[in-house]
């Protein structure tokens, strides 16, 4: 058979390929160029220096296999980029992570892939992926329970379920990085990122302002309230909080203060107690189903956050724009904007955007 | 029939008589040519002697070759190197073509960025200057026209001797870069009075990381890198002088040769290109109405993607390129066609084949037929 790898640069894409390789298929190599740090500043553009474009082709270049730049840029930017900005301006935090696999790594490979003769795509995501007994395909969460990222997976249109991979399903991430060595991968060692790839150094709030204008309303000062509406101190940008954060607070109160939430209309940050930050309701829209959609009353998984726990659930209601989740046990800072992730069982029902 | 490598025009592998010419430098006699024992003096009658024989290759004297790090770099010293000279001087501007490779671009770019005012001047669609946009340039004065010999993307030759010509009798500074050009059509600075001149070595089997500026006699120009005096002060730092080698002995081999290989060149380009043309209504030969290098054939066929094109053309052993590609890997879009009035569309579909010393009859034969099969199939998929 012949695969594509969305190679990323990172350790789990190159043993995804590596694994591919062994097992003996065909295998191409491809990286998605997806923005450029430097665009605007520098005399020419260097994105092409990026490392993960270079370290991926080392990969590939070991594995004896061919390695392939698609360039994303623009797709990227109108899907992902521009999303993050508008869901951070309008008081929201989003996954760019999940939006970029659901609209556009995973379909754009996919189609490249049809192109090129592949049958299909393989990416290093910790996940597993089979064809259930009635013969539709299903994602299952990981093998490792630590790294499992079917979070990150809600998005994928179900459709393409038959023509996806996951190589590292069965495996631990130690697992990996030992295999990672043993074939003497350039990526062996190289450390887990949890950056998002587009904001450069991690500061977001910078690259907001680049996208935004630093006068936008986004990042003006305002009132940070308690739900009472009492002010309790100034803030520098709603853009800048996010649910649960503890930071950025300023000092001086008398007990340990979290955002509670962001609004944007009155330009107000909300603070409270960790005890506020508790809520059992989640209300998800922009859905994806990649099983049956859960239905009214049923019994569910809930994972609001990646790496949090999935909390038993019970379906108040559900349809086709909105399904409205009470989980069994409260769960701290349920953030507006991120990923709600809904499990059968290990089995991934899909998900939607927290509203 | 294994791989094809259709992308000399990228580069081109060294020639075996250049490897052997360069060994001992590259071993025993590795002196620095500025020392004063007997390394040095060894380096230094190897360098000369280098200097001396890509001169004359190029009709020009032994003091005005300035061996550079790379063609680049040498199109970097003519533009730039004429602007820092002359800017004191009440210069106001630099010239180049709109199709010039993009280390003549950049270089003019940052002129800019100097305060230079940039000129460029236009090219008609098939890739040929515009001599009332040359005329036009010269009442502003420029420090330095730029217009290349022969072009890296599509092979359009340009009217460099009529340039030159107009240049000399309008007292301006005129550069050419040659890279392309040399050992594809006659390149000699006797016969055209260009005052500045780029080369590399390879393109034509020489080795990377080395190239050449004739700068001729009597043209300022001021040094971009600071350093001991080497290259007459021009180009500081210790000469590469088993490159300098290389470069002498692989231009000396393909000006040897350039008449006969030019026509075979040229008769194998056409010979892919009809196979492709005819194989596929609408496709375009970029450039085909003007003179063109013998070697650098760009087609662009409607409804593919250039990217996808290339990938598969990989896939299935045939190397080609866009024109330009940027370090990753990933494709710009090419700003020669731009200037030559292609659309977006066009630009995007794309693909140059450029052949070398080692292509042969056999290899085009294959070569057709598989970028027939993979186009074809790229446009029944689009």
């Amino acid at each position: 058979m012949t695969i594509m790898v969305a190679m990323s640069g990172g350790v789990d894409s190159s043993v995804a390929a590596a694994l591919l390789v062994e097992q003996g298929h065909r295998v191409i190599g491809a990286t998605i160029k997806t923005f450029c740090y430097s665009g605007t500043t520098g005399p020419s553009r260097t994105c092409c220096g990026l490392d993960g474009i270079q370290d991926a082709r080392r990969v590939c270049d070991h594995l004896g296999i061919p390695h392939y730049v698609f360039d994303m840029e623009e797709v990227f930017t109108r899907d992902v980029i521009d999303d993050f900005v508008a869901e951070y301006a309008a008081g929201r935090t989003p996954n760019p992570c999940v939006r970029c696999n659901s609209n556009t790594k995973i379909p754009a490979l996919l189609r490249r892939g049809r192109m090129l003769g592949a049958d299909a795509v393989a990416t290093g995501h910790y996940a597993r992926l089979g064809e259930a007994a009635d013969g539709t395909w299903v994602v299952r969460r990981a093998a490792d329970a630590q790294k499992d990222q079917t979070y990150f997976l809600w998005g994928v249109p179900r459709e393409v379920l038959p023509r996806l991979r996951f190589p590292l399903a069965e495996l631990t991430k130690p697992e990996v990085r030992a295999r990672a060595r043993a074939l003497g991968l350039a990526t062996a060692e190289k450390p887990e990122s949890q950056e998002i790839c587009f904001v450069p150094e991690g500061d977001y709030a910078g690259f907001l302002a680049s996208r935004l204008g630093a006068d936008h309303p986004a990042l003006a000062p305002g009132p940070l309230v308690t739900a009472d509406g009492t002010v309790v101190g100034q803030h520098r940008g709603y853009a800048r909080y996010t649910v649960g954060q503890r930071k950025g607070l300023g000092g001086g109160f008398s007990r340990p203060l979290y955002v509670l939430n962001v609004r944007p209309a009155t330009n107000e940050v909300v603070v409270g107690t960790q005890t506020e930050l508790e809520r059992e309701d989640v209300v998800l829209g922009d859905l994806n189903w990649l099983a049956t959609p859960p239905v009214e009353g049923e019994r569910v998984g809930v994972q609001v956050r990646h790496r949090a726990r999935v909390v038993p659930a019970r379906v108040v209601s559900a349809d086709e724009e909105r399904v409205e989740l009470r989980l069994d046990r409260p769960e701290r800072a349920i953030t507006p904007g991120q990923s709600g992730v809904v499990f059968r069982g290990d089995v991934l029902v899909g998900g939607g955007r927290i509203r | 029939m294994d791989a094809i490598y259709l992308d000399h025009a990228a580069t081109t592998p060294i020639r075996p008589e250049v490897r052997e010419a360069m060994a001992p430098y590259e071993d025993e006699r590795f002196g620095n040519p500025s020392s004063v024992h007997r390394w040095g003096q060894q380096a230094r009658a190897a360098l000369e002697e280098a200097r001396e024989r890509l001169a004359a290759v190029l009709g020009a004297a032994r003091r005005e070759i300035v061996f550079t790090g790379s063609g680049t770099e040498a199109d970097n010293l003519a533009v730039l190197g004429r602007w820092l000279l002359a800017r004191g001087g009440g210069a106001t501007a630099v010239a180049c073509s709109a199709v010039e490779h993009k280390a003549v671009l950049e270089a003019v770019s940052a002129a800019a960025r100097d305060g230079a005012t940039a000129l460029i001047l236009a090219v008609d669609e098939e890739g040929r200057l515009d001599t009332g946009a040359l005329e036009e340039a010269l009442l502003s004065r420029p420090c330095v026209v730029s217009v290349m010999w022969g072009n890296n993307e599509v092979g359009v030759v340009q009217p460099v001797e009529e340039v030159a010509a107009r240049c000399r009798e309008a007292g301006v500074v005129m550069h050419t870069d040659a890279v392309q050009a040399l050992g594809r059509v006659p390149v000699r600075v006797d016969r055209v009075p260009c005052d500045l001149l780029t080369v590399n070595a390879h393109k034509i089997g020489g080795p990377k990381g080395i190239g050449a500026l004739y700068v001729r006699s009597g043209v300022e120009i001021a040094p971009l890198l600071h350093g001991g005096g080497q290259e007459s002060g021009l180009r500081p730092g210790t000469q590469n002088v088993a490159a300098a080698v290389g470069l002498a002995v692989a231009a000396e081999l393909a000006v040897k040769e350039q008449a006969a290989e030019a026509e075979r060149l040229a008769g194998l380009r056409d010979q892919l290109e009809r196979a492709i043309v005819q194989a596929l209504p609408g496709a375009v030969v970029n450039g085909g109405g003007a003179p063109r290098l013998p070697h650098i054939l760009n087609v662009s066929v409607p409804d593919v993607d250039q990217e996808t094109v290339l990938v598969a053309l990989d896939l299935e052993g045939v190397a080609a390129s866009s024109g330009s590609a940027c370090t990753s890997g990933a494709i710009e879009l090419s700003h020669v066609l731009a200037a030559m009035g292609r659309s977006a569309a066009e630009r995007a579909a794309s693909v140059r084949f450029s052949l070398g010393r080692t292509t042969t009859a056999a290899e085009i034969e294959e070569a057709a037929r598989r970028i027939v099969a993979v186009l074809g199939r790229m446009r029944a998929a689009a």
